[in-house]
């Protein structure tokens, strides 16, 4: 970076704030910050090639493993994308109660990433309920799939496990507490005084940056732009989803962009449990080869994967987009220049819901 | 004020002040249907391998035999809690978590075939497969050295300087071949399909 002041603060690698390693550099002029640079690469994995020339059975579990907070979303859009790569068909049964698992860890991914902003800007009281709610997320996708983060539920040809007429009570009960609990902190979210002072209008992020920036997810959506990969998903359209934008442009929109996704999220449940079709949950069917891309929503946005199969459904190629990479060049680049203190730099940066995991893989 | 209001409201409610005034640390349990580690059933195992073929990380479970008894061996450190081995094993021998229950339930079960394949501008013809290969070896346990047998039921073995596939339905999985296979010529695809019981 060229050197245009004499003050120059970085900000990590290894940082309180911060859940995995990043580096950013600040060029500051007092407290106001001129410009910020990201740098990556402290826990490159090279997932990628560990999964070439392995059959779906291993590389699922390796797509888990590429963001340890969105888990499964990365093996729901593999097994998609390789379910039509193959041209496979799934029971209707699977296709929701696949939503329903997607939707349970969509809540928990978005709790954790407004904990995480309520952690930087020091409100660790409305932190904390926040992460002691998301147990009882992570306690209905553990009594669904048998596992709280690395559920590896879908499958090709559908899902592992169905759900009784129990489970359906008790997810019914669950959301119905996430419900009451996340609209209490939503409203202390929306109207604490203190909060307001540290998010309203701070990270600017304008609609014509955020296309520059390719900005995606609840970043781009609190900037009104309105684009979410779940409208083209079948299942979704069936649900009859439909898309929030905000048009606040600053950390706190991005953060009740969240909570409100969390409350649409329980609706989509709701409806999928509603409306859950009989029969099976398996089609069976190998995978074949070809090569596809196909894109799904994850909780930080669009999640893509390029896939070139064999012919008998072992990976040849494999290149993986994650959201978070246009979303972290957004904030760095146009959220955080003209900032007014170095403590918004750590607050803005979180509230982009960076993840240097599925940045790097 | 509103936001005062709401903390107010919220230090009212009987669960808060019951916490309030009795705090304890919620106890650490495990849940009911949490996928554990496998662990052993009473139920014999038949030593198919199944187990180990599906098995996504390296090394993470081995049948093993003591005196006249196969057992699965699960080593922790490896395991990642999948659970598919539980799920593909014919004999009950392994369970975790809720997943036997769930799949009696529902039916469901794995089916395993095997593919392989030699890459012929890569072979060598130096019967590395044929030899280490251990169903070949209990078809005809004279085979030569260089994989030169005149048996026909054998999986694989040399014909004119290349290794030919003869009989892949016979084939296990176990990739002995693949791994004995000095110039990477010969792949093994275990291609796994999930099914229901209609």
């Amino acid at each position: 970076m060229k050197k245009r002041v004499d003050v120059s603060i970085p900000l990590g690698p290894m940082h309180p704030i911060l859940k995995e390693p990043c580096r950013l550099k600040c060029e500051t002029k007092g407290e106001r910050v001129i410009s910020v640079e990201m740098e990556l690469g402290y826990m490159k994995k090279g997932i990628e090639q560990i999964m070439k020339g392995r059959p779906w059975q291993e590389v699922m579990f390796l797509a888990e493993r590429v963001c340890g907070i969105c888990s499964v979303i990365h093996n729901m859009v593999f097994i998609e994308a390789m379910e039509q790569l193959s041209e496979l068909q799934i029971p209707a049964r699977a296709a929701y109660l696949r939503v329903i698992v997607n939707e349970l860890d969509r809540i928990q991914s978005h709790l954790i990433a407004n904990f995480s902003y309520c952690y930087t800007i020091e409100h660790e009281t409305l932190a904390m309920y926040l992460l002691n709610i998301r147990e009882t997320v992570m306690d209905l996708l553990e009594h669904i799939t048998g596992a709280r983060v690395t559920c590896s539920y879908m499958i090709p040809g559908g899902v592992r496990f169905d759900i009784s007429a129990d489970d359906h009570k008790i997810i019914h009960t669950g959301i119905d507490t996430i419900e009451e609990e996340v609209t209490r902190y939503a409203g202390m979210f929306n109207t604490g005084s203190l909060i307001r002072l540290r998010s309203v209008g701070v990270g600017i992020l304008t609609p014509e940056n955020a296309l520059l920036a390719h900005a995606v997810g609840p970043s781009a959506r609190a900037s009104t732009i309105a684009y979410d990969p779940r409208t083209e998903h079948p299942t979704y359209q069936d649900l009859g989803f439909t898309l929030v934008t905000r048009s606040g442009c600053d950390n706190h929109s991005r953060i009740m962009l969240r909570f409100d996704e969390i409350f649409q999220s329980i609706g989509l449940i709701r409806r999928a449990l509603a409306t859950l079709p009989e029969g099976l949950i398996r089609g069976g069917g190998k995978f074949t080869k070809g090569t596809v891309i196909y894109k799904g929503e994850a909780p930080r946005g669009e999640l893509t994967y390029q896939i070139t199969a064999d012919e008998y459904g072992r990976i040849v190629d494999i290149a993986i987009q994650t959201p978070s990479i246009m979303n972290e060049e957004a904030c760095v680049h146009y959220m955080m220049t003209d900032v007014t203190s170095i403590a918004d730099v750590t607050s803005t940066f979180i509230s982009c819901d960076p993840c240097i995991a599925c940045t790097e893989r | 004020m509103r936001s005062v209001i709401l903390y107010l409201m919220n230090m009212c409610r009987v669960r808060w002040v019951r916490s309030f005034l009795h705090p304890k640390t919620v106890p650490l349990v495990t849940g009911e249907g949490f996928r554990d580690y496998p662990h052993l059933t009473e139920h014999a195992c038949t030593h198919c391998f199944s187990c180990m073929m599906v098995c996504p990380a390296p090394g993470a479970i081995e049948v093993v035999q003591d005196g006249e008894i196969w057992y699965p061996v699960i080593k922790k450190g490896h395991c990642i809690r999948c659970g598919l081995c539980v799920e593909i094993c014919p004999d009950y021998v392994l369970d975790t978590g809720h997943v036997r229950r769930n799949t009696g339930r529902d039916g469901t079960f794995f089916q395993f075939t095997y593919h392989l394949d030699v890459d012929i501008t890569r072979c060598m013809g130096c019967g590395n497969c044929s030899v280490s290969c251990p169903v070949n070896k209990e078809i005809d346990p004279q085979i030569g050295h260089s994989g030169c047998t005149i048996s026909d039921e054998v999986i694989m073995r040399v014909i004119g300087g290349k290794a030919r596939i003869l009989n892949e339905a016979k084939c296990t999985g176990c990739k002995t071949c693949e791994n004995g296979c000095p110039n990477g010529a010969i792949t093994v695809a275990r291609v796994l399909e999930a099914k229901q019981v209609q």
